[in-house]
């Protein structure tokens, strides 16, 4: 039959240009991300899953171990020379992928990427976290000073996260190409190839000056479906994904090939309230939505209990945490009282946002809490991305509140959450748009401004009385990183949210 | 043909007029249908009655509760017949109230793609010339673009709402109706009785209200039908993809794509309201279909 | 013919002016495209945006100014993909859903000829009526739900398959499964009725009274016939076809057009939107046109006229 001769050529010819067979060999470690970042320049984005993928491409300064201790990476020391100067010694032969020696002229060159000094607008949107530094000086070949503006105390733990980028290879491909074809890092694996939204696959890098890791090939595949990565990781296409809801947690845990690995983060819970607006202008209506909430019922029925209660929005483990402070209790009787006083009575109508789509049902249920003692809630969910960034970081309309979490990029620090929620200032985060706090500027201000840490505790202790009192948020928990990891491969969660895989052993 | 659209009308679309009741009879003799129709009575009733017959208020949540298997299942709840969800609500419940949504829009959807379709095919059929031209360019720009996607991107451009998706659905599926009523008229304009008309002396509008239209009426009907089928695939699609009706209001395909996360644990949660898609869906095919055998006579 | 040809050609022409025309109002279809792209942005912000697209400029001139850029494929850069433009991130997936539309239709074609064929002779017995049948269940079935009842038996319960992706052949089977089960009875409905109205003819008839064997009868003679309308309707319903696609790809998570054309429309990436959506209503509109001249070139009827 000649009519069939034509379509069965191109069917051949389809069948020729399809994807080769998939083997997942040994050597290969495979982490399944919601999504990619839009690039892959580490100092052009500030997404988690972004940082997740450059943490293993790139080094910065300095490291933190499994224990959360600083260690030295690129620079093997540091010091303090005075309230407003560091000096850092750095690692000598250190290769980029490329062949290249790092340089203290590396380092410069990546720090003013971000700071551009000089420059009115600012194209790093990591900027904010390390505008204090004003001047990088290179004092010799090892050897270079960072100058801040003012005392800056969280300095260290801005470098943690701040890859060094090599300058002459940078200058030489442009920003474009670095960030999308041609990245290239000192750390343990080099790029190899991204496909946008499917994989970026990366190779050990034999130079590298720890070692070489123990999976020659890394591979980042991007799966924005919860459902598939769990079947994904249950039939081994992946080897690890992230936030493993607590209601897939013990079927990952009992499956015959994978393990579930859980450490307690920083990441906590709120719900920002708009004070510009009603209802929530009137303190005792925020009050009234804290004791609306029953927190511990939610950390045990919708977290597995892998959740901490919070008094206010400082965690724990972070500098500065007073224990004194209490949290809120749950008190529904109490809240419609305080309603009632705030001349809502007969209740109120409000609206709130998130993009937390990890925990959808948390937010189901807080609307559901707040809407039986009277705050009746409109949930409106958001898909994360730039459209709910552009909405969130907009002025514009009252919104009543969202619901979100603050994981401190890491930084064990109470400045590094107080800051981005609640202070005013332009370059803030959202608290500029919905926090109307007398006094409290000023306070967050004076805590960061000092090296002295007991004037700074003083300083927090302060803080944490004042919003527990004026409740700008509903203060809600921390929450645990739960890891889902194949029973071929050896690692742990961190108290950080990192996947350092350099730990990550071939398990036998 | 003024312009060869589409070289074979849908043979298959366009029945002829029999009679009344032959057709019933021809209706009633076929069991799938029948049980098609039943299907339908009951998805109606349902719809139509929702906040009476449902067991539980379908936004109500319970912590407690959470992950209730079926009731057959080991762990159910006779007070949950179908489970209830990731918040503890009853899924029942919810499927029920669902189906308002889901009826609401494929009726309104369709009733909307009659209008436009209808009168754009008349115009088409009857008028002829740079009329027909224009319409039947209209019809070939709107099929170039598979349904679902210029609806995704309407939707996500006005807002996701119920109003949104019913005018997009409506907007965006009546090319059908063009071509099948322009196809009929052409048919009809050579017969005798229009030409008898016409030569009557009556007007072009009477005549297209009087004589022609009712004589498509039979294409329109069993088209309909079926599309009501579409729309509310098409709505389930919107709504799994996120950019349905909004969030106030449980509908089918939004409970697939939000229990779809818990498969592996919950594998009613997108199980049920699948089945509740496709059993609506197919007693609407089975009934439509009889529907086109039934009124025409060729068969 | 070549009158006929030129028609075609100059109705192509309106059409994809028309294409043009419905993908541009998709920016516009809110009235304001900034408060789309920008929700509750401050107004200075804004501003800069409608100078940099050109939004002052009356509603003809931007339109064809769109035009334009739509037809040498210039779309702009993403809003979210980092300097990437728009129709090359297109581009770059167009070949796997182009693949994933093909298998599933040559799968389809493999299932509803056999099948159809055998039915449509069969007419009214057991095997006809279980295809048809089934035809009504995969017509009612959401090409999503199926899918994601494909994963959990074949990959979830069973592990024989992957559960999502697109790089091994073992990837590829699920979602051209689900979108087979999506194709496979449109195209077995066709077979079947073409293949019922050719069947009553006089010459297959006659061949038949000839003691010709049945089975060469209706290879030779009534799949020949029945071929022309399977073709076209298969080309016109190729849109849908794409649809089905779109929808296939998201829940498999293939990175074809569908999906990134879903993940930018909750990302509010409108360059992204509007490139993806004109490139496959393009494909339609070729695979139309291309319908039509076949067509023409197979039924000498028109040509004559």
């Amino acid at each position: 039959m000649r009519h069939w001769s034509l379509p069965l050529l191109a069917l051949a010819l389809l069948l020729a240009l399809a994807p080769g067979a998939d083997a997942q060999p040994k050597d290969t470690l495979t982490v399944a991300l919601i999504s990619h970042a839009p690039t892959l320049d580490p100092h052009m984005h500030f997404e988690r899953v972004g940082i997740l993928v450059n943490i293993n491409m790139f080094d910065s300064l300095l490291h933190k171990n499994a224990r959360l201790e600083y260690e030295p990476s690129l620079a093997t020391s540091w010091k303090a020379l005075n309230d407003t100067t560091w000096e850092f010694k750095l690692r000598k032969g250190v290769k980029f992928h490329n062949g290249d020696t790092l340089t203290a002229e590396d380092v410069k060159f990546s720090i003013e990427r971000v700071t551009e000094p000089g420059k009115e607008k600012k194209k790093s949107p990591q900027y904010g976290n390390v505008r204090a530094i004003k001047d990088v000086r290179i004092v010799d070949a090892d050897t270079i000073h960072l100058v801040t503006d003012k005392p800056f105390p969280l300095l260290l733990e801005r470098l943690v996260f701040f890859p060094i980028v090599p300058k002459k290879h940078l200058e030489k491909v442009g920003d474009d190409a670095f960030g999308t074809t041609a990245a290239v890092g000192t750390g343990p694996w080099k790029f190899v190839e991204w496909k946008r939204d499917q994989y970026i696959r990366l190779e050990a890098f034999d130079g590298h000056w720890r070692g070489k890791p123990a999976f020659k090939h890394l591979v980042i595949r991007a799966i924005p479906e919860v459902a598939t990565q769990i079947a994904e990781i249950k039939t081994g296409g992946v080897d690890l994904i992230r936030n493993v809801s607590a209601d897939i947690a013990p079927e990952l845990k009992a499956h015959a090939q994978t393990y579930v690995s859980s450490a307690p983060i920083l990441r906590v819970h709120y719900v920002e309230l708009d004070m510009r607006s009603a209802p929530f202008d009137k303190k005792l209506v925020r009050q009234a939505a804290n004791l609306a909430i029953d927190k511990q019922a939610i950390i045990q029925r919708l977290m597995g209990g892998l959740g901490r209660q919070v008094a206010t929005v400082v965690q724990p483990p972070a500098f500065g945490h007073d224990p004194e402070v209490q949290p809120f209790p749950f008190d529904p009787k109490k809240a419609k009282e305080l309603l009632a006083q705030a001349g809502y009575p007969s209740g109120v109508d409000i609206t709130l946002h998130s993009a937390f789509v990890e925990f959808r049902p948390v937010f189901e249920a807080l609307t559901q809490m707040l809407t039986e003692v009277g705050i009746r809630t409109n949930a409106r969910m958001w898909d994360p991305g730039p459209a709910w960034n552009k909405f969130l970081q907009a002025e514009g309309k009252a919104t009543n509140g969202a619901y979100g979490s603050w994981g401190n990029y890491s930084v064990f620090d109470a400045d590094a959450v107080l800051h981005p929620l609640f202070h005013t200032e332009p370059g803030g985060w959202i608290g500029k748009h919905y926090t109307r706090v007398e006094g409290l500027d000023k306070l967050i201000d004076e805590g960061r401004s000092t090296l002295n840490q007991a004037a700074r505790k003083r300083t927090y202790s302060q803080i944490q009385k004042l919003i527990r009192e004026e409740a700008p948020a509903i203060y809600l928990f921390t929450q645990y990183d739960t890891l889902a990891i194949s029973k071929r491969v050896e690692y742990a969660a961190r108290g950080d949210e990192w996947l350092w895989l350099f730990d990550a052993k071939p398990k036998r | 043909m003024a312009v060869g659209s589409l070289p074979i009308a849908y043979a298959d679309d366009i029945p002829r007029l029999a009679s009344g009741s032959r057709a019933w009879r021809k209706f009633a003799r076929n069991p799938a249908a029948l049980t098609g129709a039943l299907i339908l009575l009951v998805v109606v009733g349902a719809a139509l009655s929702a906040p009476w017959i449902t067991p539980h208020d379908p936004a109500k949540q319970s912590l407690i509760r959470r992950f209730t298997p079926p009731v057959w299942a080991p762990g159910g709840n006779a007070g949950y017949l179908l489970g209830t969800d990731q918040v503890g609500r009853d899924v029942l419940s919810r499927i029920i109230h669902g189906a308002r949504i889901s009826l609401l829009v494929g009726v309104l959807a369709v009733v909307i793609s009659v209008l436009v379709g209808v009168t754009l095919g008349l115009i088409s059929g009857f008028v002829g010339g740079r009329a027909d031209t224009v319409i039947m360019t209209i019809v070939d720009i709107t099929w170039s673009f598979p349904q679902i996607l210029l609806a995704l991107a309407f939707v996500a451009a006005l807002g996701p709402s119920l109003v949104t998706v019913i005018l997009v659905l409506g907007f965006t599926g009546w090319e059908r109706y063009a071509r099948v009523v322009r196809a009929e008229v052409l048919a009809l304009r050579e017969k005798d009785f229009i030409e008898a008309a016409r030569a009557m002396g009556i007007g072009s509008a009477r005549i297209l209200v009087r004589h022609v239209l009712p004589n498509t009426f039979s294409s329109i009907v069993v088209l309909s039908t079926l599309q009501v089928a579409q729309a509310i695939l098409q709505e389930a699609a919107l709504s799994f993809l996120g950019v349905g009706s909004g969030r106030t209001y449980p509908t089918w395909g939004q409970m697939i794509a939000l229990g779809r996360d818990f498969v592996s644990v919950a594998w009613w949660l997108p199980t049920f309201p699948g089945l509740a898609i496709l059993a609506t869906v197919l007693a609407i095919n089975l009934v439509g279909d009889r529907l086109r055998d039934a009124l025409d006579p060729r068969v | 013919m070549s009158a006929f040809l030129v028609r075609r050609l100059v109705r192509l022409a309106v059409v994809i002016t028309g294409v043009s025309l419905v993908t541009f109002a998709i920016l516009h279809a809110s009235g304001d495209p900034v408060s789309l792209i920008m929700p509750e942005a401050p107004e200075a912000d804004r501003a800069v945006l409608r100078r940099t697209l050109g939004l002052h400029d009356p509603l003809p001139v931007q339109f064809a100014r769109f035009v334009g850029n739509a037809v040498t494929g210039n779309f702009g850069k993403s809003f979210f993909h980092h300097g990437q433009s728009a129709s090359a991130l297109v581009l770059e997936r167009m070949p796997t859903t182009l693949m994933l539309t093909v298998f599933s239709m040559g799968v389809a074609l493999a299932i509803a000829l056999p099948v159809g064929i055998y039915s449509a002779v069969r007419r009214g017995r057991a095997v006809d009526q279980l295809a048809t049948g089934t035809v009504f269940l995969g017509q009612s079935m959401p090409v999503f739900w199926t899918g994601i009842m494909l994963i959990l038996l074949f990959s979830v319960q069973w592990r024989l398959l992957p559960v999502s992706g697109w790089e091994s052949w073992a990837a590829v089977i699920l979602p051209t499964a689900t979108l087979s089960t999506f194709t496979a009875p449109l195209l077995l409905r066709i077979v079947r009725s073409s293949m019922l109205d050719v069947i009553g003819l006089d010459y297959v008839r006659t061949a038949r009274a000839k003691g010709v064997s049945e089975w060469l009868v209706i290879c030779r003679h009534a799949l020949k016939n029945a071929a022309l309308p399977l073709v076209t309707v298969t080309g016109l319903q190729f849109g849908l076809l794409l649809g089905g696609a779109v929808i296939t790809e998201t829940v498999f998570a293939v990175p074809g057009v569908g999906r990134l054309i879903v993940g930018a429309i909750r990302q509010l990436d409108f360059p992204v939107v509007q490139a993806g959506v004109f490139m496959l209503a393009m494909i339609v509109v070729s695979v139309n046109f291309l319908v039509d001249v076949l067509y023409l070139y197979l039924n000498p009827q028109i040509r004559v006229r």
